[in-house]
């Protein structure tokens, strides 16, 4: 694939992010790959399809493409989309097995969420080793002898990835809002577009200004700016667009009361679509919506052997595995993103969720929810 | 119809997925059903894959689904009809049918399930069920299919799209039409003995046959 079309592909699938685009499932030869060749898995999201290639290009290697549903990794691997049966499925049914001697295959970080090694390794005999979070770290992974750098495992929320959420959110609310402009506002209907472009726009790009101030501490854990219920973050915000509206007005000298209370309305509603779960669209934030984010992930030392499965797939490099004393712990523990991944997967169930309340969720429990829910956002205790 | 679209919608709440499906389909998908298990005997081993409500009263029975819930559902419309032992419910994909004894089954049965696997694991699945059945025991498959004919195929796709939205609004997948499914069940190796289409040939009731050994 050459660069324009590669670039043309991911506008036009950042624009449609917010919808699933699956591609067809099964193996995919990078180069000429023979019987030693590694063999990497992943969903199958055609964002991600194209960009994974893209990073194994001039690579000899098979890659697996699983079923998520047309959902990217993450969003699929803690939905339940992308989960243990999808995993066995295409190790079982794909043919790959005679292509291959080893039996090594290579997950996404992000899908530790949501695809459980052992259940892998016990009905189809696959090991599985957990990748880096991004495509683009894939090559050095597998030239440095499948080991990762604690940078190749924490997700990050840079420019070009809070661009592409504010583009992502833009475009289908833009639209919305375009068609009701049409219908009982006609002659504002470019300049509302203008607006929801402008506000995602601003408030994504600005993310690490006011980012900073939301760390997960205390039981509210810090998010009384995202928190819809309190809207500061919210409030803010509309304050500046009101106090812009009346200067450029003023300076425009049409000051008018029914100018600012349309458009001071009407960048109210953006706003609080925009923000309703600003949070969630972050990667660096557990959903604001889900009650999930006020779990704590609690170590019982006693149980701990030091297997580092928790470093390994924690996206936020909460954990530090002493290898000599064969023990976990969360030096980082504040940075916890609630996502669960280390709970699934920890060999001896060392890890557990309490809630606000002080009730054990237990792994078992995280198990049966993590890796196979639908519509179900919330665990309790007792299922 | 796009029945196994307002399936997806109910699945995602699956404890309402029984009294919804009924009302939906008014009764129809019932009646499917019933035709469907309509040759099963007593005593019979009968394998159900995406089990989601069992059916076939007298035979042993397993029930296969990938989701926990609908498990549930089946397990506790089982206890209503009062089925005993005979009826037991596993957590199992389709490729995990290898582990299944050759031989082993009288009937394998199916339905809305073929249109939710992948090219891969259709192809699988369909191998492994001739693999599993014993000579001249059968499978009985009502699933969507994808009309031949093209005007039906585009009035098919009329109704479906919007469906298909609403589906994706509410559960955030999408579903497909199975492709060839009757010539993909013989190139398995089984014999097709009767094909039942509906009027617009986007969902049939199939029953086919492992052939008898020579």
């Amino acid at each position: 694939m050459n660069l324009l079309s590669y670039i043309i592909i991911n506008i036009v699938e950042t624009l449609l992010r917010m919808m699933p685009l699956p591609t067809r499932t099964g193996i995919i030869k990078m180069g000429h790959p023979g019987k030693d060749s590694p063999v990497l898995l992943t969903g199958n999201y055609h964002l991600t399809i194209t960009r994974v290639k893209r990073a194994l290009k001039g690579m000899d290697a098979y890659l697996l493409v699983a079923n998520s549903r047309g959902i990217n990794v993450w969003c699929a691997s803690a939905g339940g989309h992308f989960n243990n049966h999808g995993v066995i499925s295409a190790l079982k049914t794909s043919g790959i097995e005679k292509l291959v001697n080893h039996h090594n295959v290579i997950l996404p970080q992000l899908a530790a969420t949501g695809v459980e090694t052992r259940a892998i390794q016990s009905k189809t005999g696959w090991k599985v080793i957990w990748g880096p979070v991004y495509a683009r770290d894939i090559p050095e992974f597998l030239r440095n002898g499948l080991k990762k750098t604690p940078q190749m495992r924490e997700v990050s929320f840079p420019g070009t990835a809070r661009l592409e959420m504010a583009i992502a959110w833009a475009f289908p609310i833009s639209l919305i809002a375009v068609l009701i402009a049409l219908l009982f506002w006609r002659q504002s209907t470019p300049y509302l577009a203008a607006l929801v472009w402008g506000m995602a726009l601003l408030m994504f790009l600005a993310f690490p200004l006011y980012g900073r101030w939301l760390t997960a501490k205390g039981k509210r854990i810090g998010f009384v700016f995202f928190d819809f219920g309190r809207g500061g973050f919210q409030l803010i915000l509309w304050g500046t667009v009101l106090v812009g509206l009346i200067i450029y007005s003023l300076a425009a000298d049409q000051f008018s009361g029914g100018f600012i209370l349309r458009w001071g309305f009407a960048s109210l509603v953006v706003i609080i679509v925009l923000s309703m779960d600003l949070a969630g669209s972050t990667p660096v934030f557990h959903s604001s919506l889900s009650e999930d984010r006020l779990l704590k992930v609690y170590l019982d030392k006693t149980k701990c052997q030091g297997a580092s499965f928790c470093e390994q797939v924690c996206p936020q490099n909460c954990y530090q595995v002493n290898q000599e004393k064969h023990t976990a712990t969360m030096p980082r523990a504040e940075q916890c993103i609630r996502c669960g991944a280390c709970i699934v997967q920890c060999p001896f169930d060392a890890l557990y969720f309490k809630n606000p309340q002080g009730e054990v969720i237990p792994p078992e429990s995280i198990r049966k929810f993590k890796l196979n829910l639908l519509g179900k956002r919330l665990v309790k205790p007792g299922d | 119809m796009s029945t196994y679209v307002l399936m997806k919608i109910l699945e995602s709440t699956a404890s309402r997925y029984d009294r919804g499906i009924r009302l939906l389909t008014l009764g129809r998908l019932d009646r499917a059903y019933e035709c469907l298990a309509s040759p099963i005997k007593k005593g019979q081993k009968v394998l159900d894959i995406g089990c989601g409500t069992a059916a076939a009263k007298g035979a042993t029975i397993k029930g296969i689904d990938v989701n926990p819930e609908m498990l549930e559902v089946a397990r506790r419309r089982a206890e209503a009809a009062s089925f005993g032992p005979e009826i037991e419910f596993v957590e199992m994909g389709v490729a995990e049918l290898g582990s299944e004894p050759p031989e082993s089954y009288d009937v394998v049965m199916s339905g809305l399930c073929f249109s939710e696997l992948t090219t891969d694991e259709l192809a699988y699945t369909l191998k492994e069920i001739n693999r599993i059945l014993k000579p001249g025991g059968l499978l009985l498959a009502a699933d969507e299919v994808r009309p031949g004919n093209p005007l039906k195929w585009i009035i098919h796709y009329l109704i479906r799209i919007p469906l298909v939205v609403i589906t994706y609004i509410i559960t955030q997948t999408t579903t497909q039409a199975v492709k060839d499914l009757p010539q993909k069940v013989r190139a398995a190796g089984l014999v097709i003995k009767s094909l039942n289409p509906n009027k617009l040939e986007d969902f049939i009731e199939l029953v086919a046959q492992k052939p008898e050994r020579k």
